[in-house]
C-alpha cells in the first residue's frame, strides 16, 4: 500500500518537474491520435490520410452497412417471457418503428479501428538491495474505483529488484481480475485458435467470432487485430459478405478491404445483389482514401458521378472489369426501360 | 443366484428389444433366455462383463459414431437420450436434487439415468449432437437436472464438456453487447504511455542517498557498543 502510494507520489512530482516534456509530448501525441473525432479541427487534407474515425468515411461507411431491422432484431436466445401484445394505430406503429430504427443505429455502432499498441517497456528503479529477496513477482494494482482503465498505475516489482511497468497483457489480465467485466475470461477462449477458428468458419459463423472477439480483447491489442485480419481474409476469399452486412462489423471490413485494395469482391457482390448506389459510395471511400491512384485522378479530372465512377473504376483498377462492365451494362438497360415505359 | 450386477441394464436392454422385436444381433441372444441353472451363471457374468467391455471399447475414441449408428435410433429414434425416463420416488412432488451418482465402483443401482443406463453414451466435448440435446433450443440454457433426471455426476461432467465445447467454438451460444463509446484510446497518460527514465537510471546513482554503502561513524560505532557490552559476544 506504502509503495504503491509513493508510487504514486513519485509520479505526480515527476510530472510536475518534467512539466514542460510532458506537454511537448501530449503535443506530440495530438496528431497521432485517432479516435477522438470531436477535438479533431484540422479537416482531412489531400496531405493527410483519412482515417476510420473522420465523419466523412464514418457516412460512407454506415450507409454502405444498411439497416435490415428484421436482422438486427431477429430472436435471440434468451429467457423466455409471455409476450406482451400492445393495440396501436398507425401513428403510434409508425412512432415505434421510428424508435427501433433510432436503437438499431445504436446497436449498429462500429468498434474503433485502431493502430496495435506499443509494449510497455518503462523501467521506474533498480533496486540491487531486493535482489534475491523473494522468488516471486509482486504485482501492485490502483484499484482506485473511480478511474478509467487506461489511466491506472499497475508496477511489477521482479525478484532481481527492479521496479517496472506492467506490461499490456499483464494490464489486461489484472483489471479483469479486479474489476471483471461480463464475458471477458482471464486466458483467451479457445476459439481463437487456428484449427477451431477454421471450423467456426466452415458452419458460417464469423460473426459470433467478431463479437467474441470485440468482448475478450481490447481495440488496440495485436490479438484482437489478428482475429479480425483473418475473419476478414477468410470472408473476402468465399466471397461471404452478405454475412455481415448489417451487422456492426461491415465498416470494418470494409475499411480493411478497402486499405489493402481488394475490393473488387465486394463490388461484385453488391452489383450481384443490385445494391448501385452502396457501390458508387464504395467506389468514392476508395478515391478518397488511395487519392493518387489512376482510377482517381481519372474521376477527378472527368468529376464523375454515379455510375461513371464505376466505369472508371472497372476500367483502370479492377481485376474483374469484365463482370463490373456486363453488370452497369444491364442495369443501364434495365433503367432506360424503366424511364421508356 | 440372480445376476445383479447387470441386472438394471439387462432390463433396459430387454425394453429394447419388446420395442423392436427384429433384433438379429447375435451377442444379446444369452440375455432373452435368463437361466436359472447354476452352472450356466458364471458364464453368463463373463459374457456380459466381455460385452460391457467391448460396447465401452468400441465407442471410446469416438463417442460420436454412436449418435449416427442403427443402434442409437433403434433405441432413441429422434428423441433426445433423456426422453421417456421417469424418475422413482416417494410423493408427486421429486427431490429438488437428483440422485448423486448412479454407479458406484462395479455396481450399478436400480433405474439409473439416462446417461448411466446406455453404457455407449460418453459425454465429451466434441460430441456435439448429444450435448446439444441437454441445451433448450429455445433459451440457450442447460436444462436442470430435475427435468432430465440425470444423476448429479453426469450432470457436472456434462456442465463442464458444455463449458469447453461452448469454449472451442463447437457449440454456439449467446455473447453480451459490448459498448465502445467515450473511451480515450490515445494512450497519453503516463500509466500507459512512455516516460522518461528517472535521473538515478542513467546516472547509475541510487534515488534515496541511504540506498548506498554508509561507512558508520566509529565513535557512534564505539558508544552503541559500550550501552550493549553485556549483550555482545
Amino acid at each position: 500500500m506504502a509503495a504503491l502510494s509513493t508510487a504514486r507520489c513519485l509520479f505526480r512530482s515527476y510530472s510536475r518537474v518534467k512539466n514542460v516534456q510532458k506537454s511537448k509530448q501530449i503535443l506530440m501525441k495530438c496528431s497521432v491520435r485517432t479516435f477522438c473525432s470531436e477535438t479533431q479541427d484540422n479537416a482531412p487534407t489531400d496531405n493527410a490520410k483519412p482515417s476510420f474515425s473522420d465523419p466523412a468515411v464514418q457516412d460512407v461507411l454506415t450507409r454502405i452497412t444498411g439497416l435490415d431491422l428484421q436482422k438486427v432484431f431477429r430472436p435471440i436466445k434468451q429467457e423466455l417471457k409471455p409476450p406482451a401484445y400492445q393495440l396501436m394505430t398507425d401513428k403510434q406503429l409508425e412512432e415505434a418503428v421510428d424508435l427501433a430504427t433510432e436503437q438499431a443505429k445504436k446497436l449498429l455502432q462500429m468498434p474503433p479501428v485502431l493502430p496495435e499498441r506499443k509494449p510497455i517497456n518503462d523501467v521506474l528503479c533498480e533496486d540491487k538491495m531486493l535482489d534475491g529477496m523473494d522468488t516471486a513477482k509482486y504485482v501492485f494494482t490502483d484499484i482506485t474505483y473511480n478511474i478509467p482503465h487506461r489511466e491506472r498505475f499497475i508496477v511489477v516489482r521482479q525478484p532481481n529488484g527492479t521496479l517496472r511497468k506492467a506490461s499490456w497483457e499483464e494490464r489486461d489480465r489484472l483489471i479483469q481480475v479486479y474489476f471483471p467485466k461480463s464475458g471477458r475470461k482471464i486466458t483467451a477462449p479457445l476459439i481463437f485458435e487456428e484449427k477451431n477458428l477454421k471450423l467456426v468458419y466452415s458452419q458460417d459463423r464469423h460473426e459470433d467470432v467478431l463479437d467474441l472477439c470485440l468482448v475478450q480483447f481490447e481495440p488496440d491489442s495485436s490479438e484482437y487485430i489478428k482475429v479480425h485480419a483473418a475473419t476478414y481474409e477468410n470472408l473476402d476469399k468465399h466471397g461471404k459478405y452478405d454475412l455481415l452486412r448489417s451487422t456492426r462489423h461491415f465498416g470494418g471490413l470494409t475499411w480493411y478491404l478497402v486499405n489493402a485494395r481488394r475490393v473488387d469482391g465486394l463490388i461484385v457482390d453488391m452489383l450481384k445483389r443490385e445494391l448501385f448506389q452502396d457501390a458508387v459510395s464504395l467506389v468514392s471511400l476508395f478515391h478518397m482514401v488511395h487519392p493518387h491512384s489512376e482510377s482517381a485522378q481519372e474521376a477527378a479530372s472527368q468529376q464523375a458521378t454515379g455510375i461513371d465512377l464505376l466505369k472508371i473504376y472497372a476500367q483502370k483498377e479492377s481485376q474483374r472489369s469484365g463482370y463490373i462492365e456486363l453488370a452497369l451494362q444491364a442495369y443501364e438497360q434495365t433503367a432506360a426501360e424503366g424511364s421508356a415505359a | 443366484m440372480n445376476v445383479t450386477g447387470t441386472s438394471s441394464r439387462d432390463n433396459f436392454f430387454m425394453f429394447c428389444q419388446q420395442r423392436f422385436p427384429v433384433r438379429t444381433c447375435a451377442a444379446l441372444s444369452p440375455f432373452e433366455h435368463p437361466s436359472r441353472l447354476y452352472c450356466k451363471t458364471a458364464s453368463l457374468q463373463d459374457n456380459a462383463a466381455a460385452q460391457a467391455k467391448e460396447t465401452l471399447q468400441r465407442y471410446k475414441d469416438r463417442p460420436w459414431d454412436y449418435l449416427g449408428s442403427e443402434e442409437y435410433i433403434e433405441k432413441y429414434g429422434t428423441n433426445p437420450v433423456w426422453a421417456g425416463y421417469r424418475r422413482n420416488h416417494k410423493g408427486g412432488i421429486p427431490p429438488q436434487k437428483t440422485r448423486k451418482t448412479c454407479i458406484r465402483g462395479d455396481k450399478i443401482c436400480g433405474n439409473p439415468c439416462p446417461i448411466c443406463r446406455d453404457p455407449n453414451i460418453i459425454i465429451h466435448h466434441q460430441n456435439v449432437k448429444l450435448l446439444q440435446q441437454f441445451i433448450s433450443p429455445h433459451t440457450g440454457m442447460v436444462f436442470d437436472p430435475t427435468q432430465t433426471g440425470v444423476c448429479m455426476k453426469q450432470q457436472k461432467m456434462l456442465n463442464q464438456a458444455i463449458n469447453t465445447a461452448r469454449d472451442h467454438g463447437l457449440l454456439p451460444f449467446q455473447i453480451p453487447y459490448v459498448e465502445f463509446s467515450g473511451e480515450d484510446y490515445s494512450n497519453s497518460h503516463d500509466a500507459v504511455g512512455s516516460t522518461p527514465p528517472p535521473p538515478c537510471l542513467t546516472t547509475s546513482d541510487t534515488w534515496y542517498t541511504w540506498y548506498r554503502e554508509i561507512t558508520p561513524d566509529d565513535n557512534e560505532v564505539a558508544k552503541v557498543k559500550t550501552t550493549y557490552k553485556a549483550f555482545l559476544k
